[in-house]
């Protein structure tokens, strides 16, 4: 079965159509690529699925594992098991990034009628898969990505996404701004999730982060659509040829 | 937009010619009197009040200076061993306090104060002798509707200082820092339906440092005074967090005045105004003639929660030094939206995100977490 499936799917921006009719299916188990030049809608369909207000779906369905998202809001889809790592990780100053870890831990404990875990327990966990993240105990500490480097916001994406253990994980360009040193831990975390209970949505403008997290499907999005669909040698193709060819 | 002349004149009439509290008598009476004969109560005109209607606090004062006060029960401090406390009304309070009584604030320009020293109720004195105390000296309750707490740090000395929440019409909190003195002092003030005026003076002697963090809920009114006064080296670090609602008033109106070379002062205010609530911060900073080497910022930031809140934020520099550093910041806005998805796209409901945004903003000011926890904004 499916556990992230698209159909159809129209968005428009303020009015401006930005997907036309997407589609994409990606079973249990697997990691899916989406790339696309510039402004193909890549983070559109990365945002609408995380229900972001200010997209419009006038046409399509969004399900994971078989749950419609239409009328789910952006907290349920995230206790349902969708997960959105974000291009641009909000610097939330004031709110240790434990704080915030634990608060996201416990909405979904609570979710799934479980006891929130003990504070100990958690921050535990925490300072573990901080640490496989080449991320120390103090990093916990600090403000939501206050005055995080560009690899830390990114890392501490992977970090949360560890800790939720999402059944879709959604990430949106979580390659870029990374160096290669940094590219590799966060490729390591990814590759620590997945699993055949999950899936992964790598999007990305670049193939270089797939060198590393080995995709089972590659799709290209152009003009608001999936275009193309293969295996890993379509991204080796894009990057050898570009985009442009795409058109021809 | 104080009170009415009319509110102002009356009340001062009758504090002039009344016979007042009768409390502690060794305070004197003379020099209150002639400090309100000379400012009268604030009306309307009055710059300091412009944002405060004060007219309905004045009369409810002027109904109550005819009623006795209620059976007053014992003041709630709580003190280390070594620290003295006595009621204003027994015998060792003159030698306690009569030293420094109302010697933190100029009486002319706060006549509150002197609305609080002739009805007077209940005081207390606080005399921390040198040396690091432990444990804090709690303020909790006070039986009466204008107190004063005297609190007399010695050089050397280094203690916490809790104000909890209490009622009162007039609050008057002095405190004196010796030379090279340590004091951190928390004030919780709750919510209420009421109307309740502080004022709070504070002298730092040379290389002391004083430290101040509030958290305030709202009032029918609320308005704090806060004075410090700094001499050469000393520190003061004023921080304040606010959250209002419904049909909240909160005044703050801050002077902080180096007197002598090389002090440093920090004021850091954070304020969430929601409902109909309005909030008021005029942070002053006064550098004496001489004070050269002054080192003063202040910050205020507001979050707006509502169309209807208002906010008044004001920084006032006077300087008349050289070499001197001072800053100035205040803005106002609205919860970023972006923060509330990126909580929200982690499982967090919506009102829990933007609950978890307030406080950490709130935070911003009360950065310390001994401090957060007592003023109720922890994690």
């Amino acid at each position: 079965m499916s556990l992230l499936a698209v159909s159809g799917l129209h968005v428009e921006v303020a009015g401006r159509s930005i997907l036309s009719g997407l589609d994409l299916s990606v079973a249990a188990g697997e990691v899916h690529a989406v790339m696309g030049p510039n402004g193909a809608g890549k983070s559109t369909l990365a945002h609408v699925l995380a229900g972001r207000s200010g997209f419009d779906v006038t046409a399509g369905a969004m399900t994971v594992a078989g749950a419609d998202l239409a009328d789910l809001s952006v907290e349920e889809r995230s206790r349902l098991g969708l997960f959105l790592a974000f291009q641009q990780p909000i610097e939330i100053p004031g709110v240790s990034n434990m704080e915030f870890l634990k608060a996201a831990a416990d909405a979904h404990a609570k979710h799934l009628g479980q006891e929130a875990p003990s504070a100990v327990d958690f921050i535990r966990k925490a300072r573990q898969v901080a640490g496989d993240l080449g991320l120390d105990a103090e990093f916990l500490k600090r403000g939501v990505n206050e005055g995080f480097s560009g690899g830390e916001k990114k890392r501490n994406e992977i970090l949360q996404m560890l800790l939720l253990a999402p059944k879709v994980a959604v990430l949106d360009e979580t390659d870029s701004g990374l160096d290669i040193d940094a590219l590799k831990v966060v490729a390591d975390g990814i590759n620590a999730f997945r699993g055949p209970d999950n899936v992964v949505l790598l999007v990305t403008h670049y193939q270089r982060l797939l060198d590393y997290v080995v995709p089972d499907r590659v799709h290209v999005l152009a003009d608001g659509r999936i275009v193309r669909s293969g295996d890993r040698s379509l991204a080796l193709e894009l990057e050898a040829k570009g985009y442009g060819w795409l058109d021809d | 937009m104080a009170g009415s002349t009319t509110d102002a004149d009356a009340l001062t009439r009758q504090l002039l010619h009344g016979a007042g509290s009768g409390y502690a008598p060794w305070r004197g009476r003379c020099r209150f009197r002639e400090a309100l004969a000379e400012a009268g109560l604030p009306a309307h005109r009055t710059e300091a009040w412009r944002h405060t209607n004060l007219g309905p606090w004045l009369r409810e004062i002027a109904d109550w200076e005819r009623r006795p006060a209620a059976a007053a029960a014992g003041p709630d401090v709580l003190a280390p061993p070594a620290v003295r406390v006595a009621d204003f009304a027994s015998p060792e309070a003159p030698a306690l306090a009569a030293e420094h009584l109302a010697s933190t604030v100029d009486l002319v320009a706060q006549p509150l104060a002197t609305v609080n020293a002739l009805l007077l109720e209940a005081g207390i004195a606080v005399r921390v002798p040198p040396g690091k105390h432990g444990d804090a000296v709690r303020i909790g309750a006070l039986a009466g509707r204008f107190q004063h707490v005297l609190v007399a740090v010695a050089s050397g000395a280094d203690i916490a200082l809790v104000e909890a929440p209490a009622s009162y019409a007039h609050r008057f909190v002095e405190v004196v820092v010796g030379e090279g003195a340590r004091v951190a002092h928390f004030r919780q003030q709750a919510a209420a339906g009421t109307r309740a005026c502080s004022l709070l003076g504070v002298k730092v002697a040379e290389g002391g440092c004083y430290a101040l963090a509030q958290s305030s809920r709202g009032a029918l009114l609320r308005r704090n005074d806060i004075e410090v006064a700094l001499a050469a080296g000393a520190e003061a670090s004023l921080a304040g967090a606010w959250r209002l609602d419904g049909r909240d008033h909160l005044d703050n109106q801050v002077a902080v005045r180096h007197l002598a070379p090389g002090a440093r002062s920090r004021q850091i205010y954070r304020g969430v105004v929601g409902g109909h609530a309005r909030a008021v911060l005029v942070g002053r900073i006064h550098v004496a003639p001489g004070a050269d080497g002054t080192d003063a910022v202040l910050s205020t930031r507001n979050l707006l929660a509502s169309d209807t809140a208002a906010v008044f934020a004001k920084p006032e520099l006077t300087i008349h030094a050289s070499d001197v550093r001072c800053a100035h910041g205040a803005t106002m806005g609205a919860l970023d939206e972006a923060a509330v998805f990126y909580l929200r796209s982690r499982g967090i409901g919506e009102a829990a995100a933007r609950e978890v945004l307030v406080r950490g903003f709130l935070r911003e000011a009360i950065a310390d977490a001994a401090g957060q926890a007592l003023l109720g904004i922890a994690a």
